[in-house]
């Protein structure tokens, strides 16, 4: 378990959760075309299937992520590891033991694995301000951490916008302290693991 | 001019809003807020900074994404009337992320202020 391989992306589960529902919808159009030409048959699925499929888009990713998130937290108590930290990212979840020198890991585009690794194989830790522009341009629409295990890059937003914020800004500021803390978390779960 | 006075006080925190002169400062000390980022609560009471707050020389003092707080205390020369000032905020690198600025005008925090002094 400790030694699995880092997993980012299941690449089955990406390419089904995009082209599934689109299987889906075709298949609901072809035999509407085919069978039902009119009538409430044919509504229901020439209605139902586009529904069913975008509710999926927008829902589904996230309920399953959810799970998964809730099967860490569980794992990583019942191996006897304290949630010292948690780091609720955009697609990443993140959760140290910092005197055990164990971090949990679990990834939104592979929600079926879930991934208890030593903090040795932390090989890098630093934070990305995104800062961008120049003069009064100058600013970041993301903030993140980013790790390296067995040289994979692991990258944790801890702000992300469609806006441009000036480096000063309260958002900004507070992505870079949070960074700057699960970095100062990370590396003292290292120096913890023995 | 005392209407003047009396609007440039409301408009100035450390001005005497009874004698509408400036109140000088006659302590200043800087204080850990164990609040880490993300996890900020406003308080009004001055009993939680009394049991909370823990008195640093510098900011190099506070860890990473955990909060300071900066204490002023105010006297008015005239008429000797005193205000606390606590101003919140989060140190990140060299910046600060001002929360909020609290004022304690009745002596709230004044045993605490002299048993800080001392130590």
């Amino acid at each position: 378990m400790e030694n699995k391989k880092i997993k980012k992306i299941n690449l089955l589960y990406l390419l089904g959760y995009i082209f599934i529902p689109m299987i889906l919808i075709t298949i609901c159009y072809v035999i509407s075309y085919n069978f039902f030409k009119e009538g409430t048959m044919c509504v229901i699925l020439l209605l139902g299937s586009p529904f069913i499929s975008i509710m999926w888009w927008i829902f589904g990713g996230k309920i399953i992520f959810k799970k998964g998130k809730k099967r860490l937290e569980k794992m990583f108590k019942e191996q006897g590891f304290v949630q010292n930290n948690t780091f609720y990212g955009d697609g990443t979840e993140v959760i140290v033991d910092i005197n055990a020198g164990k971090i949990g890991l679990q990834f939104f585009w592979n929600p079926s694995e879930s991934y208890i690794i030593s903090a040795k194989r932390i090989g890098k830790a630093w934070v990305d301000d995104g800062k961008g522009g120049a003069g009064f341009l100058e600013g970041s629409s993301c903030v993140s951490f980013l790790f390296t295990i067995d040289n994979i890059k692991v990258r944790v937003y801890t702000f992300k916008s469609n806006q441009r914020f000036k480096m000063d800004s309260n958002y900004i500021l507070t992505g870079i302290s949070k960074a700057d803390k699960m970095v100062n978390v990370l590396e003292t779960a290292r120096n913890n693991d023995k | 001019m005392g209407i003047i006075k009396k609007f440039k006080s409301l408009l100035h925190d450390d001005w005497c809003s009874n004698c509408q002169i400036q109140m000088t400062e006659n302590y200043k000390q800087l204080f850990m807020l164990p609040m880490s980022v993300g996890h900020y609560i406003s308080h009004k009471n001055a009993d939680y900074y009394k049991k909370n707050l823990v008195k640093v020389n510098s900011k190099k003092e506070i860890p990473i994404s955990i909060y300071a707080c900066g204490i002023k205390k105010y006297r008015c020369s005239k008429c000797g009337k005193s205000l606390v000032q606590l101003s919140i905020f989060l140190p990140v690198r060299d910046q600060e992320k001002y929360e909020e600025t609290i004022y304690y005008k009745n002596g709230e925090l004044d045993t605490f202020i002299e048993d800080n002094r001392k130590i």
